[in-house]
């Protein structure tokens, strides 16, 4: 990897670790490999949101040409939001994209991220199953997204009904992960959601 | 008027003299004047001009120059300035004398010259708090350096000279951005002029870079300019103004300025576009691109996205356009209200099944065309290969007693033969578009014309001429190509005319 880059992710390293964000175990960063070509990341869910308490892992590739080119950043840990893909985790974010600059760092972009957690873009979404139901339904919207941080992220409300469906469906032969994508994208119709299933 | 011909040249052949070859040598020497003459007309009106690589940079220059004898700010503000205007002078004077200049600088992105004195931005305040000697900070390595090793633009935004180097190496290498690099920091869009790059970039190979990406732009905005499209051919031609007419570069490309391709006398540039994606729609590769591929709709180049998110910003420096992915429509009412592409509509879908009907009747008649507009392609192919064989025979002839200009109708005759199957592979293409009535009748039978003394004098050439005499070949020669060419100048005549008077109509497929 170019000096640049090297330097730029140790010296980062430094302040994302000495900040107050990590004191408060908002956000973390840790190392996966000696190149820092890729990292680990980890912002917990922002208060007052579906995701509050919850914690995410973020998978984070340093390209060659850091810090002019954005890191490559995507969720780990399943998540049920308009800007996050439900299936790849792949995140619609301006900053990691053409926004990106050069002066930005690690920090600022999992604190960009949590704050994306905070308010979501609905009209430039990544999921638009999500996206549409965000507009569409908000209150279901919500408690699906409160389900998805419960189930994978440890968040700590649970929602009853949604556990019931997902073990029914889980009961009747269905993987549960599938089952909770059916429900979650039908608006939590059981029947719909299997035919759902049961057709793709 | 033929007869007479004949008479004339059988008494030439059988008595060479010193006069007839005078005379035939003026006969010569009129005949492509003449026969091109109605050609001439055309392209006279048209004024073009071939820039070599350098004559680009210079007339890029005196542009700037020209401009700037009368505004008085920096070049490099210019250039710019000029960039934003799509390299169009008066409308760069008409904004920056009529309107708000201060508003315009913004729209361009530079800092009004006027004003770089006056204030100097907040931002700077943490280096010059600092003073000289003491160390800052560059945002993006993060070393600690002397404030005098940091460098950066009239928006006060400084990073060390190395990361700027680094940073304008990846846009120009790696993004392919020429005038439109911004300034490193977040959300700031002032633009790094030329002189800048050209101060930070040591590498050479970046260099050239830039300037190809400057030049490029530069030719490319510019209504009154196009590359010449021919392989490896690096000229430009400049004209005076913009229309279909044949540009003919000095690599002996000739090329129609408005779309770029060879040059399609009669169809007109629309059909041609139309007709050339047609063509390749059954190829491996562009099966490919329509796959994978949609075209940005303001700009029309091709776009593969490589992401999920399907708000697109057309990557085109020139366009920039907001568009969603899923149905091409501007991406702003995706903002407002809940879109529409989501949902599959009842109407399309009927829609595209009755097409479906339809484009199977198309299909034969498209075969039909393309068939014989790809036969003349291939006929033309080989045809230039008669440029060989008629070599041999013109040496043939000289060593029979006669001179090299009098052999030289050979020549000639192949090059009107090229022309004639040119033009036809074209009519295939007008006709294919072609809505029938009383007029396109008319068309199709002096297409049909055309076709049978094209073949008449391809025949000739390729094959006859071996048996014929060489006494013979000269008149039948003439005689034949003559008529070719009568033909196709009454074709395209009246098909301008045609054009002119609203004659042609379109299907429109």
């Amino acid at each position: 990897m170019a000096n640049i880059a090297v330097q730029r992710i140790k010296r980062e390293f430094k302040e994302v670790v000495k900040s107050e964000e990590v004191a408060e175990c908002h956000i973390q960063v840790e190392l996966v490999n000696d190149s820092f070509t890729e990292l680990k990341g980890q912002i917990a869910g922002p208060p007052d949101t579906p995701y509050e308490g919850a914690t995410f892992n973020l998978e984070i590739k340093i390209p060659e040409t850091y810090p002019f080119n954005p890191p490559k950043v995507k969720f780990l840990t399943a998540i049920w939001h308009p800007n996050i893909s439900s299936v790849t985790g792949a995140i619609c974010l301006d900053i990691l994209k053409d926004q990106w600059a050069a002066a930005m760092t690690l920090r600022t972009v999992l604190l960009s991220l949590q704050a994306l957690l905070a308010a979501a873009e609905p009209d430039d979404p990544q999921d638009a199953v999500v996206a549409k139901q965000y507009k569409e339904n908000h209150p279901i919207f919500l408690k699906t997204a409160r389900h998805w941080a419960n189930i994978y992220a440890g968040g700590t409300i649970r929602e009853d009904d949604y556990d019931n469906r997902v073990i029914q469906l889980k009961n009747m032969g269905f993987d549960p992960h599938k089952a909770r994508v059916a429900l979650s994208t039908h608006n939590w119709n059981v029947e719909r959601a299997m035919e759902h299933i049961l057709n793709y | 008027m033929d007869l007479d011909d004949d008479i004339l040249y059988e008494d030439d052949s059988g008595n060479e003299s010193s006069e007839n070859g005078d005379d035939q040598f003026m006969e010569m020497n009129m005949e492509p004047e003449s026969s091109s003459s109605q050609k001439r007309d055309e392209v006279d009106d048209f004024q073009f001009e071939i820039l070599t690589p350098d004559k680009i940079v210079s007339h890029m220059v005196d542009c700037i120059k020209e401009v700037n004898a009368v505004v008085e700010i920096p070049a490099t503000t210019t250039r710019i300035l000029l960039n934003h205007f799509r390299w169009d002078k008066e409308k760069l004077m008409e904004r920056y004398y009529d309107g708000d200049q201060d508003k315009l600088f913004t729209e361009a992105h530079v800092i009004s010259p006027h004003r770089s004195i006056v204030s100097k931005p907040k931002k700077t305040t943490r280096q010059t708090a600092a003073a000289s000697s003491a160390e800052v900070t560059c945002e993006i390595c993060f070393l600690s350096l002397p404030s005098k090793g940091l460098t950066g633009l009239e928006c006060g935004h400084k990073f060390c000279t190395l990361c700027w180097t680094e940073y304008l190496t990846t846009k120009i290498m790696d993004e392919g951005m020429g005038q439109t690099i911004s300034c490193a920091a977040h959300k700031c869009d002032i633009l790094v002029d030329d002189a800048t790059v050209m101060s930070l970039i040591r590498d050479p190979r970046v260099k050239l870079k830039y300037q190809h990406l400057i030049t490029n732009s530069f030719v490319e905005c510019n209504r009154l300019m196009r590359w010449c499209p021919a392989p490896d051919c690096g000229n430009a031609v400049k004209v005076a103004y913009s229309d279909a007419k044949p540009a003919l570069c000095s690599c002996g490309h000739r090329f129609c300025f408005a779309c770029g391709e060879n040059w399609h006398e009669p169809v007109r540039c629309v059909w041609l576009k139309k007709w050339i994606r047609k063509c390749d729609d059954d190829s491996e590769t562009s099966n490919w691109i329509a796959a994978n591929t949609k075209e940005c709709p303001k700009c029309r180049i091709t776009i593969e996205k490589d992401g999920g998110c399907n708000h697109m910003i057309c990557k085109n420096q020139n366009c920039k356009a907001d568009f969603c992915w899923v149905c091409l429509g501007p991406w702003e009412p995706h903002g407002s209200s809940w879109y529409n592409c989501n949902r599959f509509d009842e109407d399309d879908a009927k829609k595209a099944r009755d097409n479906q009907e339809l484009s199977r009747s198309m299909l034969q008649r498209y075969l039909f065309y393309c068939n014989r507009y790809m036969n003349h392609m291939q006929s033309l192919k080989f045809e230039h290969k008669l440029y060989a064989s008629i070599k041999v025979k013109m040496e043939e002839m000289q060593q029979h007693n006669m001179s090299w200009i009098e052999v030289q109708f050979l020549h000639k005759a192949v090059d009107v033969l090229c022309q004639c199957r040119q033009t036809l592979m074209f009519t295939y293409v007008f006709a294919f578009y072609l809505k029938k009535n009383n007029q396109s009748i008319i068309f199709e039978d002096n297409q049909k014309d055309l076709e049978n003394s094209t073949e008449t004098l391809s025949e000739f050439l390729e094959r006859d001429i071996t048996s014929e005499l060489l006494v013979d070949i000269k008149q039948k020669v003439q005689d034949k190509y003559r008529y070719c060419e009568s033909r196709r100048k009454v074709l395209l005549d009246h098909v301008y005319e045609g054009y002119d008077k609203d004659w042609w109509e379109y299907i429109d497929i």
